[in-house]
């Protein structure tokens, strides 16, 4: 009895998107999870951003076919996922909270993952992927004695073992140490700049910073925002921006500052001076010269909330 | 709100602010209190409240099952007292018999339920939660045992009550009719007390020695069923054989000899399934004993637990 | 990259028979098995030793009241309910699932192996038990280990068959799966004739009288009917898992 391996679907590339979502929605009864979300991903990494509750992982299960979207359409390399088993040939996941088989050896982990996948050579593809993912010398040691970031990097291994058109990763960093992080993510620029399309959620923000500008926002369920996060930033300008001063007579400049129609507002604090205005730009042009006016020495100008936080912050309480 | 850059407003230094965190100056209850919570809240767990409805099918469908025969006893009282006159009634259920006759209902009640009561605190691994308070390891034992006794103890004495309800409306007058039952019933209260802890202290010592619910599961239901099946086959075997130590085999069954005990608080003779050598006085002191055995298992289980 | 096989790939079944063989066995759940199967062969020793060669007093003491009744459903309980077991209770179904692998074939396999545990299992026990005990006895008893061990193989498969979907259709499978060996098969069938039809208890014990009449308590099907009552069921439970597994969703909730 021959056992036949589902076929590869035709991949074209530059055809379509990777990842393309139209209007897609899931709820259980009442509860709506993914609220109308659209947007579609080619080559590259793109963070998904959220709270924790905002249906990031939901919005991963729909891609990974594991849920039928209540609405819309989900689609990845041009098809549904949802009951398609030959898609996962193009298709690694990494899920956040499932545990791996504790008593294979990572390698047989990996391995397990490769002939899953039909793969003919399992045991070097494992072998590479576990050198990928930089778990070499723990390879042969149980799962189950890996500490969690390895656990997560053996993840990675058997889901990226079959050298998948997409990768989606549902809080990949967890338990990782900053080494391994930057490792991780180096990891997944190769595979982006490979035309690979990677989608990974998290609610830790500093990383996301760090691999790619590209994000999309989830916020109770919706799409918040999607882009550039520093052009999202600036998108806000509804929103006033802070910036940290050091100089060398803060009070000095606060006073002269006042004056200035783009501040609107400026806090004398222990060693600092905040100030807040309105128009970021016109800010960046009178800051020097009035510092100048009030014979003040700038030491350190910071804008305190370029980072996603503040960006995550505002989204989350609008 | 602004995010304000902690190392640049000011010197490094560190200070705890008061955000109006309440302290707790009111009473503190002791051991008892926790002990007595975790009672009745394990009480609850069993019979499902506090948990979705399907944690309630399994409890009351047993139960309702064990019950279930009483009942029909009961609906069919009239027919019945027909029969008995007529002499054609045998198999009716008594006080004394109900729980030889469908005692692995109770089998079936413990192994779903007793794995629910030990095996999560492990699975979750949130012993040290509870053995960080005023309940120490043996109140925390004690308190699921007395849960797990009382849930099954309930369960046995709803047919009991039924078939009160059921011969005091056999009878022309139901208020003496009471006064006759009523003697006839009590001993139902002690026998099924004590079946309740013997029933409950084996499952829970045997539950509580695996944190995965499936694996206690079925080494509890192995053990009832081994238990009564094999030392009754060497004790068949045996009579043949002439072994007349077989006959003491019989005291190590769990629910034979809480048959044989409850004879005893009825003070009606053993049946013929039971070895001639021993009084039902013997399946007394074994079933006493068991529940002693069982307990001691359970609370040094709990104390050598690493939590 | 390394070369990806588009065709048969025969070794995905057995791969996951594999790696279910040692899901399933556990240091300490295997000894406990080996404990469990190794009670009739010790209570065909005590037999001997009491001299008892009787075929049909062994027969209705020993197997049908510890290894039919006792050995035969825990051992395909917990393996059939454990092949699917540690993934829905942990989750790691999702790595099963995300494979380009026909479902049909992941229930295949993962019935495969628990069929495989208790049919070893049980048939070990019955058969050392047998060799203690009844092929002394001379052709009879010959036979009627041939009809042991038949009926432990007709029952496991039937066993495994049902408790493998229903482990996917509930979480509380295990009970369920008890309740049903001990509640329907055990006392119900003593009320109602009627249910051996429906019991796979029956379905054994009528194939085992296609080699010998055990004489437990009186095996109400024909062989045949047994027989073909009892491939309905691995058919039917076959399908059904795999049309579960296709329709495989994870359950709701927030983040």
């Amino acid at each position: 009895m021959t056992v036949e391996m589902l076929p590869t679907p035709n991949v074209t590339p530059d055809a379509a998107p990777a990842i393309e979502l139209v209007g897609a929605a899931r709820w259980y009864g009442n509860v709506v999870a993914v609220n109308d979300v659209s947007f579609s991903l080619g080559a590259g990494v793109t963070g998904l951003l959220g709270p924790n509750g905002a249906g990031k992982t939901t919005l991963l299960h729909m891609l990974a076919g594991f849920l039928a979207p209540s609405a819309g359409t989900v689609q990845v390399l041009g098809r549904s996922p949802h009951r398609d088993p030959s898609l996962y040939r193009q298709i690694g996941l990494v899920p956040e909270r499932e545990s791996v088989y504790p008593f294979l050896t990572g390698f047989e982990y990996v391995r397990f993952n490769a002939r899953l996948q039909g793969m003919k050579n399992a045991d070097l593809a494992a072998r590479a992927a576990i050198a990928r993912v930089g778990l070499e010398d723990a390879a042969d040691r149980a799962i189950g004695t890996y500490s969690k970031g390895m656990r997560q990097r053996a993840k990675v291994a058997g889901a990226l073992v079959h050298d998948p058109q997409v990768l989606l990763l549902d809080e990949p960093f967890n338990g990782m140490d900053p080494r391994q992080r930057l490792a991780m993510m180096d990891l997944l620029g190769e595979m982006a700049v490979a035309g690979r399309t990677i989608l990974f959620s998290s609610h830790i923000l500093e990383e996301v910073e760090r691999i790619g500008t590209e994000i999309l926002v989830m916020v109770a369920g919706r799409l918040a925002a999607s882009g550039d996060f520093r052009a999202i930033r600036a998108l806000m300008t509804d929103r006033p921006h802070t910036i940290t001063i050091h100089s060398s007579d803060n009070r000095k400049l606060a006073t002269t500052l006042m004056a200035e129609p783009a501040v609107f507002a400026v806090a004398l604090q222990e060693r600092a001076l905040s100030v807040q205005t309105a128009h970021l730009s016109a800010f960046r042009r009178i800051i020097a010269t009035a510092s100048r006016t009030a014979g003040v020495r700038l030491i350190e100008v910071v804008p305190a909330d370029e980072s996603l936080e503040s960006v995550f912050d505002y989204l989350v309480r609008r | 709100m602004s995010a304000t850059n902690p190392v640049a407003a000011g010197k490094p230094s560190g200070s705890i602010y008061d955000l109006g965190y309440r302290h707790y100056e009111g009473k503190r209850r002791g051991r008892l209190f926790a002990a007595w919570s975790l009672y009745v809240d394990s009480l609850r767990g069993i019979w499902g409240f506090g948990r979705p409805m399907s944690a309630k099918a399994a409890p009351f469908i047993i139960a309702g099952l064990y019950s279930f025969f009483a009942v029909i006893q009961l609906a069919f009282s009239s027919v019945i007292s027909q029969s008995i006159k007529n002499g054609t009634a045998t198999d009716i259920f008594t006080y004394g018999n109900y729980f030889s006759r469908l005692g692995f209902f109770l089998i079936l009640f413990c192994v779903a339920q007793a794995p629910e009561v030990v095996c999560r605190d492990q699975r979750y691994q949130v012993l040290p939660l509870y053995f960080t308070r005023a309940m120490r390891r043996v109140d925390y034992a004690l308190a699921r045992l007395a849960s797990l006794s009382t849930a099954l103890f309930v369960a046995l004495m709803v047919p009991m009550v039924a078939l009160f309800v059921g011969d005091v409306l056999m009878g022309a007058d139901a208020f003496a009719a009471m006064g006759t039952e009523l003697p006839r019933a009590l001993p139902a209260i002690p026998a099924n007390l004590l079946t309740a802890l013997s029933m409950a202290s084996i499952s829970l010592a045997l539950s509580s020695y695996s944190p995965r619910r499936a694996y206690s599961a079925i080494g509890l239901l192995a053990y009832f069923l081994l238990m009564e099946a094999v030392p009754a086959i060497i004790y068949s075997v045996g009579q043949q054989a002439g072994w007349t130590w077989a006959d003491k085999l019989v005291l190590t069954t769990p629910i034979t000899s809480l048959g044989g005990a409850t004879n005893w608080f009825f003070g009606i003779p053993l049946t013929s399934e039971f070895p001639s050598t021993l009084g039902a006085d013997a399946y007394l002191v074994a079933c006493v004993a068991s529940v002693c055995l069982f307990t001691a298992v359970l609370l040094f289980r709990y104390r050598r637990i690493s939590a | 990259m390394t070369g990806v096989s588009m065709s048969a790939s025969v070794s995905v079944l057995p791969e996951i028979v594999r790696i279910t063989f040692r899901q399933l066995l556990g240091r300490r759940r295997t000894l406990l098995l080996l404990l469990l199967a190794a009670l009739p062969v010790l209570l065909a020793v005590i037999f001997r030793l009491a001299g008892e060669i009787d075929v049909h007093s062994y027969t209705r003491r020993v197997f049908d009241t510890v290894s039919m009744t006792i050995v035969l459903p825990l051992a395909a309980v917990l393996f059939g309910t454990g092949a699917f077991g540690a993934e829905t209770d942990e989750g790691t179904i999702l790595y099963l699932l995300a494979k380009p692998v026909p479902r049909w074939i992941i229930v295949a396999a993962k019935a495969l192996a628990a069929a495989m545990l208790t049919v070893a299992l049980t048939v070990a026990s019955v058969f050392l038990a047998g060799v203690v005990e009844l092929l002394p006895a001379g052709a009879d008893g010959l036979s009627a280990t041939e009809a042991q061990v038949g009926a432990m193989i007709v029952g496991s498969l039937c066993y495994v068959a049902l408790f493998v979907p229903l482990s996917l259709f509930t979480r509380r499978a295990l009970v369920i799966g008890i309740g049903y060996t001990l509640v329907w098969e055990g006392a119900l069938s003593n009320l109602l004739p009627g249910i051996a039809n429906l019991s796979i208890r029956q379905y054994a014990l009528g194939a085992a009288d296609a080699f010998f009449q055990l004489h437990t308590d009186p095996a109400r099907l024909s062989p045949m009917t047994a027989f073909t009552l009892a491939a309905v069921l691995v058919v039917a439970a076959f399908a059904l898992a795999t049309w579960r597994l296709m329709r495989f969703e994870l359950p709701g909730g927030t983040d």
